[in-house]
């Protein structure tokens, strides 16, 4: 009877386990959807922490400069270096800049800026906030009555929105020289007219959506870093699976919306 | 901000490496270089793939850029306007001929100088032309050599007529 009972329990288990999954997930989504809403409120609404805000920017921002400047100078020069082979098998290298140009301000630009800073920025705002939580300082701050959205999670909303733009400005703009220095070093072209062919074929458009999609791409990578910083639970450990959780949902997350956000442009420019 | 110097610096260098980059390039290749251009233009019969930001050469090296392609509505010509080198002149009986880069690469516009020894000016046009050639109406009239409006084109195009569609229609 009883050995009948434990038979039917694990024949059962793998529909509940399969079940409890499905419904963790579901919490989990409905948990990241509830606290983005509360970070973009607080971070929308005064009264704001300028001295956090700056603080933010500055970190997230600025100090992003060096890892996003030489990962977009490499990449540039390695996708001249491939699409220079590849138009070399229809005669057609002369496309090279244009294409540089296209893939780095409309993808990899925007794309790899927020890869840096998933890893840079996510990781340190969810080990930040995850050891505030393991300290109880989250707990403490909010018996003093600061709102910890307020104060943690809004300005690093806002510095990942504003700041992500800016640096793929940057990242792309480096990219273009990475592609430029190549091609005037090691291909043989020529400067001045590497340089106008990318001015004159770039358009608005192509450059404006790639900002546009940093500005979601920053977006995500401070809410990760926050979310998971936020509901990291037990001690030391807690706050490694929290940064490991932040880097590796950020990097899906950039690339499932970065595919809808392409779609999305694609079908617009129509 | 004070005990991460390095950081600091080195944002500081990439901040003026791009801020240099993008100076340059404006330099160079921004509305700044373009203004000693002087524009001329030539009729084509047909433009084929030829779009503004196209190139114009003479013997295979780029002088100039294609501005602007629209049609003329009296004479159903293409008119492309050309963005010359001030440093170029040329001929006024040059001729000017719309190729392909490569198999699939863009259209150009090949100017041949000519032997006159008046220079075009700047607002002039190019009287001799030759336009893109309809590869896929060639392949068909070869094919089908009586067939369609295109058969025409491989006799017409071994003569090289200057501007084709001034031409009157050869009947066949």
């Amino acid at each position: 009877m009883a050995s009948a009972e434990a038979a039917g329990r694990s024949a059962l288990n793998p529909i509940r386990a399969l079940g409890r999954s499905t419904l963790a997930a579901v919490r989990m989504v409905g948990g990241v959807g509830v606290f983005a809403v509360r970070g973009t409120v607080a971070a929308l609404t005064p009264p704001w922490f300028l001295g956090q805000l700056w603080r933010q920017f500055v970190a997230i921002g600025f100090f992003s400069l060096p890892v996003v400047g030489l990962t977009a100078v490499f990449t540039g020069a390695a996708l001249a270096l491939n699409i220079f082979t590849g138009g070399g098998r229809f005669n057609a290298e002369q496309v090279m800049p244009q294409i540089v140009a296209l893939g780095i301000t409309r993808e990899l630009g925007p794309v790899l800026a927020a890869l840096m800073l998933a890893g840079r920025v996510s990781a340190a705002i969810a080990a930040e906030i995850g050891a505030m939580r393991a300290t109880e300082q989250i707990d403490a701050m909010r018996t003093l009555s600061t709102d910890p959205f307020r104060y943690l999670v809004g300005p690093r909303l806002l510095a990942g929105v504003l700041m992500l733009p800016i640096l793929t400005a940057v990242a792309d703009t480096i990219g273009v020289a990475g592609g430029w220095l190549v091609a005037t070093r090691v291909l043989d072209f020529s400067s001045a007219v590497y340089i106008r062919n990318t001015l004159d074929f770039l358009q608005g458009w192509d450059v404006i959506s790639g900002l546009i999609k940093a500005a979601v791409f920053g977006f995500i990578v401070a809410l990760m870093g926050c979310y998971h910083g936020y509901n990291a639970k037990g001690g030391a450990r807690g706050v490694g699976r929290a940064t490991t959780h932040a880097v590796v949902s950020s990097a899906i997350l950039i690339f499932a919306s970065d595919y809808l956000l392409t779609t999305f442009f694609t079908h617009a420019a129509r | 901000m004070r005990e991460q110097w390095a950081e600091t610096a080195m944002g500081v260098v990439v901040l003026a490496l791009t801020a240099g980059f993008l100076t340059y390039s404006l330099s160079v290749g921004g509305v700044h270089s373009k203004s000693g251009n002087y524009e001329i233009s030539a009729k084509f019969g047909e433009a084929g793939s030829l779009a503004p930001g196209a190139s114009v050469t003479v013997a295979g090296v780029k002088v100039g850029t294609v501005s602007k392609v629209v049609l003329e509505p009296k004479t159903y010509l293409a008119v492309a306007k050309l963005s010359m080198d001030p440093n170029v002149k040329l001929p006024a009986d040059s001729t000017a001929k719309i190729t392909s880069d490569g198999l699939l690469g863009g259209a150009h516009v090949a100017i041949a100088p000519g032997a006159s020894l008046d220079d075009l000016k700047p607002g002039g046009e190019i009287e001799n032309t030759q336009g893109a050639v309809d590869i896929f109406g060639l392949i068909g009239s070869v094919i089908r050599p009586q067939g369609g409006g295109a058969g025409g084109g491989a006799g017409g195009d071994a003569a090289a007529p200057a501007n084709p569609a001034t031409q009157p229609a050869e009947s066949y």
